[in-house]
């Protein structure tokens, strides 16, 4: 189907920055997520691939093919938005089939034909004749994307669409959205705030920040080996520790921390100033490696396990327990090859 | 022709017929734009030009004679005169303040009537206002009678529940469309010698009193009043109902009385409300026509009237030198309300509407000091909004004997045998209901065009929208006469060619500017709250701009659209500043300028007319209900 390309895109607005130089390669049939914290640029990203925003520079392909001034209603995109922003005095199979109004259904299928199929699609079965407001957020939403993907678009667009849904519903349409992603193998790019819902639907995601981008990779590879603090600290929970490099060994290095030193593999060559992350989960009192003194300032009961918000030298620490701890002080290590180091910019 | 060839011609047809499309849009902002240049913005250039024009060269002799003259500006023509003699310009203020004096009297306020009333009077030594002091000093009056009249009615609007409370919340917008020479002969069939009033008061041995004669300027008041009472009502009743309940709520909790939490909280929020309405109210007043035109006459002369009269003495050059100095005030007032409004809006938000308490819960509470006061206040608004409404229609078939058809007789007569120099009924209704339709037509699409435009273009929407309500602004005589002498008269171009615009044209297109603000400020309100993910998800599915404002904006707005073109109709049916003024001599006149050509002779005939004037007008608002228009947002 396609694949989608965007080249250097910068976008001011009045002299402000909104995108400063994009480079991203979209995949045929890939999902993609942008995600990041609000003003970070993701939606203004989306808004040029769909050509409601023209980039001040640069430039964004469609297989290769320039979209430089391209109407929206020309570049054969589904757009579903955080709003719905369905048609209210449309019915339901009128939204679904508005977009069959411009381009004929695929597959020689009749209009009605394809607005039936599509409301299947999403398990909406029958309820054609309903006005937007007889349906629940989660229908309409629902129905927003049928009627993106009615016309059978090169490229579907999704911004923030589970953002006005509660939890529960949320992570049911979110399997859905992806069900049907991958049985229509539609190349797909997906907004979101949300960190966990980005590394649990995508096939890849795109971390930005302040206009750019921080880190492009596969979930597994933004969670376990982030590429800057930012995408550290912002991909779920994570211990950071600012320190210099004093000593390099073989397959480990000493990094004084605040006075303290800390032993871990895998520090970038020739960085000198580093950042350590460690994840939670990575720190326990059965290590005997890189000891901690920590004094417990908070606990949340999550379940399964308990997070303890903590501080050790200064610097704030997340630690997930197997249960609430006694005592106001405790003591975790962590093993040196469970440290990933970044060089500090 | 072969299928290639057919194909090609199609693919042609679809290319140029998506191309219009594309550019649809586009194309009517240009035809408004030109529409705009033509109609509103050459005459009023024509009025400016003409006004520092002498003798096909530019002066400045128009102004000074007109600022330095005590008739026009009264005591500050010495100050124009001689601005930089600033000594003797604060000798002259201190001199007046001195002399000053405050003192207690009886003054029996109805002519005629015996009825003293305790009065602090301010004795003033008298000030010579000038004909633009005047206007100012009775729009100030009417403004003070108007907050007077409207602000117990937004009272009872926004705290009483009461069977038609609704349905009088939405009459309040009713006056407003009203046309002023039948609001005018109407006060005249209630407040003249022969009127209703005095007929009243007849049955119980009083009278006959002179209301309008003795005093005039109490009736152009009240009558201003009648207009713009429930304009302040309404604009406040809107601020009193997005009052947050829980802002009080919390007041109260924090240990205010409600009274305090009253003070503290509710006040400051509609105080904005109320100087928006009092604002607008001195502005209309300001620039009032017909009314004083009917009620007071010369005598009473504001600038808009003597202007009027300056055109009729063909002395165009001094009524275009006032028209500039009038729409320039005006303007400066405008400006000065809009950016008022501006930096009030965004403030009115709310959840909760406070709630309102039952008027009549039962008889020990009816019968409560503020409830009197509450029915005492029904019956003011019963005398000044019901009563020359009822009179108008009582004093159309009555005469000083009894009931009688002769005012009606007389107009059907007038219809049959008059020749066709004078002013027959049957035209005035005809002229009236065609022009009603053409300005529809034209003004319903050019309003919601400009509103269009401006409804998310930014910074450049402002500007649009600003430069496209100048029409509220600019006077209808101002119009009149700006019409008159470019476009009536002619404008001579290149070639010996005359660009002319005449006689029914004319008029209609003077209805059309007056009347496209209206759809505008009906239309954009809906456009700007609808969700722009709207349009962009048709456009993403494949709507051309065009495509999705007709599929999905235009669709949304629709009642915007529909009450917008019963303003549209009701301005026109009403309008008479530049109809009489571009009426002339022919036979494009209107049911107001009829009635008030009828009013010159006996006042039977023209009250006869202007209810006429009020059956079509409430005809037509009923039309537009039925189709499913409504007069809210």
């Amino acid at each position: 189907m396609t694949d989608l390309e965007l080249e250097g895109v910068a976008k001011r607005y009045d002299g402000t920055a909104a995108l400063e130089g994009i480079d991203l390669t979209v995949r045929d049939g890939e999902f993609f997520t942008l995600v990041g914290p609000s003003g970070c640029g993701k939606t203004t990203t989306l808004r040029t691939v769909a050509g409601f925003e023209s980039p001040t520079e640069g430039s964004v392909r469609f297989d290769g093919r320039a979209m430089d001034g391209v109407p929206p209603e020309e570049r054969d995109v589904g757009v579903v938005f955080q709003s719905y922003a369905l048609f209210p005095h449309m019915s339901v199979a009128e939204n679904v089939g508005y977009g069959l109004r411009f381009r004929d259904p695929p597959d020689g299928q009749t209009v009605d034909e394809r607005v039936r199929e599509l409301l299947e699609l999403v398990d909406l079965e029958g309820m054609g004749e309903r006005d937007p407001d007889q349906l629940s957020g989660g229908q309409r939403q629902r129905v927003a994307l049928a009627r993106a993907l009615a016309p059978a678009p090169d490229l579907l667009l999704l911004d923030e669409p589970m953002s006005a849904l509660d939890a529960q519903l949320r992570e049911s349409l979110r399997r859905q959205v992806k069900r049907i992603q991958s049985a229509l193998a539609i190349t797909t790019v997906y907004v979101t705030h949300d960190q966990a819902e980005a590394l649990a639907i995508s096939d890849r995601v795109a971390v930005m920040n302040g206009g750019r981008v921080e880190q492009v990779g596969r979930p597994q590879a933004i969670y376990r080996e982030p590429a800057t603090r930012f995408v550290a600290e912002f991909v779920g929970d994570n211990n950071v520790f600012e320190g210099t490099v004093r000593a390099r060994e073989e397959d480990q290095a000493r990094i004084d921390v605040g006075g303290e030193t800390l032993a871990v593999s895998a520090v970038p060559p020739g960085a000198d100033r580093v950042t350590v992350c460690v994840r939670p989960g990575a720190l326990s009192r059965n290590v005997g490696t890189n000891r901690l003194p920590v004094t417990v300032e908070t606990s949340e009961f999550l379940g399964e396990t308990v997070r303890v918000h903590g501080r050790w030298n200064g610097v704030e620490i997340v630690l997930q327990l197997p249960g609430v701890p006694e005592a106001d002080e405790l003591t975790v290590g962590f093993d040196p090859d469970d440290a990933h180091v970044v060089a500090t910019d | 022709m072969p299928a290639s060839d057919r194909r090609g011609l199609r693919n042609a047809v679809v290319t140029l017929r998506s191309r219009l499309e594309r550019h649809a849009l586009s194309l009517a902002a240009l035809a408004t734009a030109a529409v705009l240049a033509i109609m509103l913005y050459l005459p009023v250039g024509v009025v400016f030009v003409e006004a520092v024009l002498e003798a096909g060269r530019p002066t400045l002799a128009h102004f000074r004679s007109v600022l330095t003259d005590p008739f026009y500006v009264g005591a500050l023509a010495d100050v124009f005169a001689e601005p930089l003699a600033v000594g003797s310009h604060l000798e002259g203020v201190a001199g007046w303040l001195g002399a000053v004096s405050v003192s207690a009297t009886v003054v029996r306020p109805i002519p005629g009537l015996e009825l003293p009333v305790p009065w602090l009077a301010l004795e003033t030594p008298g000030v010579r206002l000038g004909l633009f002091g005047f206007t100012a000093y009775q729009a100030a009056l009417s403004t003070l009678a108007s907050v007077a009249l409207g602000l117990p009615a937004a009272y009872v609007l926004a705290t009483y529940e009461f069977r038609g409370r609704r349905t009088i919340r939405s009459l309040t917008i009713l006056p407003f469309v009203l046309p002023g020479i039948m609001v005018a002969v109407g006060f005249y069939a209630m407040f003249g010698r022969g009127g209703t009033l005095n007929g009243l008061l007849g049955l119980v041995g009083l009278g006959p009193y002179p209301f309008i004669e003795g005093n005039p300027l109490a009736i152009v008041i009240v009558a201003h009043a009648f207009y713009n009472a429930p304009l302040v009502a309404r604009v406040t009743v809107a601020a009193w109902e997005s009052v947050d309940r829980r802002a009080v709520e919390t007041a109260r909790s924090l240990g205010a009385s409600p009274r305090r939490a009253f003070r503290d909280v509710v006040v400051p929020q509609l105080f904005p409300a109320v100087l928006t309405g009092a604002l607008l109210t001195f502005i209309f007043t300001f620039m009032t026509f017909p009314i004083v035109l009917a009620l007071g006459g010369l005598q009473l002369a504001t600038v808009e009237v003597w202007i009027y009269d300056r055109v009729r003495q063909l002395a165009y050059g001094e009524a275009a030198t006032l028209a500039v100095l009038e729409t320039l005030l005006s303007l400066g007032l405008t400006y000065a309300y809009l950016r008022y409004e501006s930096a009030q809006s965004g403030l009115a938000r709310s959840a909760g509407t406070p709630a309102r308490r039952p008027l009549v819960p039962d008889l020990r509470t009816a019968l409560s000091p503020r409830r009197l006061a509450i029915v005492a206040y029904g019956l003011v608004v019963l005398v000044v909004f019901v009563g020359p409404m009822a009179s108008l229609i009582v004093g159309s078939v009555t005469d000083g004997s009894g009931l009688t058809l002769r005012h009606y007789a007389f107009l059907l007569e007038r219809q049959l045998e008059g020749a066709s120099y004078q002013t027959l009924p049957w035209i005035a209704i005809r002229n009236s209901l065609l022009f009603g339709v053409a300005t529809l037509a034209v003004a319903v699409p050019m309003g919601v065009v400009i509103s269009v435009v401006t409804a998310r273009a930014g910074r450049a929407g402002a500007i649009v929208d600003a430069l496209a309500m100048l029409p509220l602004a600019v006077s209808g005589v101002v119009f009149g006469i700006g019409l008159l002498r470019g476009l009536v008269f002619g404008i001579p171009l290149p070639g010996g060619w005359r660009f002319q615009v005449t006689g029914a044209v004319a008029i209609v297109a003077a209805h059309a500017v007056a009347a496209y603000p209206f759809v505008t400020r009906n239309v954009s309100p809906l456009l700007a709250n609808l969700d722009p993910a709207m349009v962009e998800s048709a456009r993403a599915l494949g709507a051309s701009r065009y495509r999705a404002l007709r599929d999905v904006e235009l669709p949304l707005v629709a009642s915007g659209i529909v009450a917008g073109a019963a303003f549209a109709f009701a301005i026109s049916i009403g309008e008479f500043s530049s109809t009489v003024i571009l009426a002339g001599g022919g036979d494009t006149y209107t049911m107001p300028v009829a009635v008030e050509r009828y009013l010159g002779r006996r006042s039977g005939p023209a009250i006869a007319m202007g209810t006429v004037l009020l059956f079509v007008t409430a005809a037509s608002f009923v039309v537009v209900d039925r189709v499913g228009g409504r007069f809210e947002r």
